[in-house]
């Protein structure tokens, strides 16, 4: 079952920041502020570091099975038995997190823009028309992350540089921040923000040279982190430690705040929401994906179609658990670090008794006579 | 066949109607009411028996919301708002603004009285200035932050005065220069800002002051002078949330000057040393540094600033400029004296314990170690600061004395 190797490095690279570019954008300055103070910006960056080594795993791992993902190989790591327990918590974890995430954008419409509109309608929305792409293959799944990216990163940018107009430096000091209580705690909830990076472990086995997964990979990972990293520097340099910790969204803000010169918008929050909403889809999209492709390689099938409206109705259930935002955010934080034991602990564990037993996959041939 | 053809129509009608619903919040533009500007004034404890009950039962008011505000609010009427210059005499007769006042404990609880009045939904997401009287900001603006925090319309961007007397009045004036009365109001703080004599001090930038341990905050003081223009008489600084104390409007010019914030745009009168009469020097440029060392376990503050500007008047022709020292005289009795009325300014603000300059922020961000060790809270911060020695020293430097060559 040899799946066509059409993707890119930059397409894959470019998946893995519109994936990791998601929810989680709104909310970030004031999870990172609340733990490090005016030490977010190191919170952020330890986060990032912390994501990446665990993306650097599976990168690894990738390289070392190029024809399998890791649903695949790691039954010839550790077994089935074992293997297929660790697959079955990887799905059941993204189902959360599609659902979680999907909650979040629909709580964040009803509050700003839909004020109206039920709760149901946006997510449910949301999650069918995620449901439905997923049909696609994935070079079609690469086309669309591709299509939709510069649309998701130059009017962030663009926010950001326009903000810094009502930015003070004084308020980013000290890096250390006064009170740096919990702040390991704030590395891992920033780090979970970065948990849709797993993707990559689906792509590899359809790139065109797996061998260079790596350079993706770091690629992807400094282009969203350096972004995530800008968002918290700027909701931190405009608002001030104390103002941030008393705002929901503070990016959201950050975008009411910011006017285009010359009174063209004199507010940039329903552009920037325009923005946010296909970020958020290209998220939901990848995990979504990750999970039925997952699962169906899990119970290795052929055709991944039949479970996208499958795992529906579940995944709109878990949504609608939380009863308010608060407890939203609160199950998002926990679910965020448990599921780092996933898509970090896993991953470095796979590796090690790879190395260990010296498991390695089939080389792909190099594909010279294309 | 028949059947599953239906079936299939059907499942694609199913799929489109998730499509429409952003007509779930369909709103036409008529069917808002607008809000452009909300003044908000103590009102008599009496004045409850006038409020319908409409988010509290009779009587039942938690106890600390005993106080009574009184909110006008300035609505838009669709269709009267000119667009672009105003045609000479059509329509001058219509107002385009609808001015109704309410009552209620709290701001939110007011807004709800006043939407049981108005037929259309209120919008405030064009609320543009936010009057707040003087006396209800001595009391406290927590309430009034909080919601105007939570409402997601309301945006940052927007004004909040402080106005001495009646914030009513300000909301009802009715300027020549506008027809819209909101609209002057907005643009009587815009043009201070950008004729650098006022620092933009908009709500955002307020709440951020407000929260902020080692900074309070400030708003622009306004009051109406003879019944018929806004007048910017100075900044209002609080202490928390409670407005402490107001300065003159060249105090602003002191501050800004001090914070460093340019365009510069106050002038000043000065005499000139040995000579009779005196000269008007007009601010162009400020720039400034705030230095803080900490000594005996308090901060000892030395702030630089540096005016450049220009001679606009000179009193009589008794006496010439040709002479360049007499320039650098006038520059060093200026300097002096100017170093003298900042550091009063600030005397003010510590007796106050209102700390607008954010030193405490300096003092926070590169001074840590001794922050974090004895002081912490903002509270702490605004005894601390009624304590520290302040010095500025002012230089200042005249570049042009216009057209005239004497």
């Amino acid at each position: 079952m040899e799946t066509p190797r059409e993707i890119t490095v930059l397409q894959a690279a470019i998946i893995l920041i519109s994936t990791i570019i998601g929810v989680g954008v709104l909310a970030l300055p004031r999870i990172a502020v609340l733990s490090g103070d005016t030490g977010a910006p190191l919170v952020t960056l330890l986060g990032i570091l912390l994501a990446f080594f665990g993306l650097v795993m599976i990168t690894l791992l990738g390289m070392r099975f190029p024809n399998q993902s890791l649903i695949r190989y790691s039954e010839v790591i550790l077994g089935k038995p074992m293997a297929r327990f660790g697959s079955i918590v990887i799905i059941a974890f993204f189902a959360v997190l599609t659902a979680l995430a999907s909650r979040e954008f629909g709580e964040v419409v009803i509050t700003s823009v839909l004020r109206r509109t039920p709760l149901e309608i946006t997510v449910i929305v949301m999650l069918l028309l995620a449901a439905i792409t997923t049909r696609n293959d994935i070079t079609t799944f690469a086309y669309i992350h591709h299509f939709y990216s510069p649309i998701i990163l130059a009017p962030v940018i663009l926010i950001v540089i326009l903000s810094l107009k009502n930015a003070e430096v004084i308020r980013l000091l000290p890096i250390w921040g006064n009170e740096p209580n919990g702040m390991f705690i704030g590395v891992l909830t920033v780090a979970a923000l970065f948990q849709g990076f797993f993707i990559l472990t689906m792509i590899i086995p359809s790139m065109r040279r797996p061998d260079r997964a790596m350079t993706a990979s770091i690629w992807g990972m400094t282009i969203a982190g350096g972004l995530y990293l800008i968002i918290v520097i700027a909701s931190l340099a405009v608002f001030g430690a104390e103002e941030v910790k008393l705002l929901l969204w503070p990016t959201l803000e950050l975008a009411k705040t910011t006017s285009l010169p010359a009174n063209i918008l004199e507010r940039l929050d329903a552009a920037f929401l325009a923005v946010w909403v296909t970020a958020v889809f290209t998220t939901l999209f990848s995990s979504y994906f990750l999970m039925i492709h997952a699962t169906t390689e899990l119970f290795q099938l052929r055709n991944h179609r039949m479970f996208s409206l499958f795992f529906l109705p579940f995944v709109f259930i878990i949504a609608m658990v939380p009863d308010n935002v608060l407890q939203m955010y609160e199950l998002i934080e926990i679910v965020g670090r448990f599921g780092l034991l996933i898509t970090v602990v896993y991953p470095t564990i796979l590796w090690v008794v790879a190395l260990i037993r010296k498991k390695r996959g089939k080389n792909h041939a190099t594909r010279t006579n294309r | 066949m028949q059947l599953a053809r239906i079936v299939k129509v059907l499942c694609w009608v199913l799929l489109v109607i998730p499509l429409l619903t952003g007509c779930w919040d369909r709103l036409e533009i008529e069917e808002r009411a607008v809000v452009l500007a909300i003044a908000i004034d103590e009102a008599n404890p009496e004045a409850a028996e006038e409020e319908n009950d409409v988010s509290h039962l009779r009587g039942e008011v938690p106890r600390s919301q005993k106080r009574m505000l009184r909110l006008t609010a300035q609505i838009a009427v669709p269709g009267r708002i000119p667009l672009g210059p105003a045609q000479g005499g059509g329509g001058s007769g219509e107002k385009p603004v609808w001015i109704l006042d309410v009552v209620g404990h709290t701001v939110e609880d007011a807004i709800y009285n006043l939407q049981q009045e108005v037929a259309d939904r209120l919008f405030l997401g064009h609320l543009r200035v936010i009057v707040v009287n003087e006396r209800v900001a001595r009391k406290g603006l927590q309430n009034m932050n909080d919601a105007l925090r939570r409402n997601p319309e309301v945006r940052r961007a927007a004004w909040m005065v402080i106005s001495k007397g009646e914030a009513s009045e300000v909301v009802k004036l009715n300027p020549e220069l506008e027809r819209v009365p909101a609209l002057y109001l907005l643009a009587v703080l815009d043009g201070a800002v950008k004729q650098g004599k006022m620092p933009n001090a908009f709500l955002g930038a307020f709440w951020s002051a407000l929260t902020s341990k080692g900074q309070e905050a400030y708003l622009p003081y306004v009051e109406i002078s003879k019944k018929r223009s806004i007048l910017l008489s100075g900044l209002a600084y609080f202490r928390g949330d409670k407005l402490v104390g107001t300065t003159t409007p060249l105090e602003i010019g002191h501050f800004m000057a001090m914070k460093g914030i340019n365009p510069g745009g106050y002038s000043a009168l000065s005499d000139v040393p040995g000579q009779p009469g005196a000269v008007l020097f007009v601010s162009s440029d400020r720039t400034a540094k705030i230095d803080v060392n900490i000594k005996n376990g308090l901060p000892q503050v030395k702030a630089k600033v540096h005016i450049e500007g220009d001679l606009a008047e000179k009193s009589n022709a008794q006496f010439d400029l040709k002479d360049p020292k007499t320039i650098t005289n006038i520059e060093k009795a200026m300097g002096t004296k100017a170093g003298k009325a900042f550091e009063e300014l600030i005397h003010k603000t510590q007796k106050q314990g209102s700390d607008i300059l954010g030193i405490g922020e300096i003092v926070r961000g590169k001074h840590s170690a001794y922050w974090n060790k004895s002081i912490q809270t903002k509270g702490k911060w605004q005894e601390t600061y009624k304590e520290i020695p302040v010095k500025v020293d002012v230089t200042i430097s005249i570049r042009r004395v216009g057209m005239k060559a004497q």
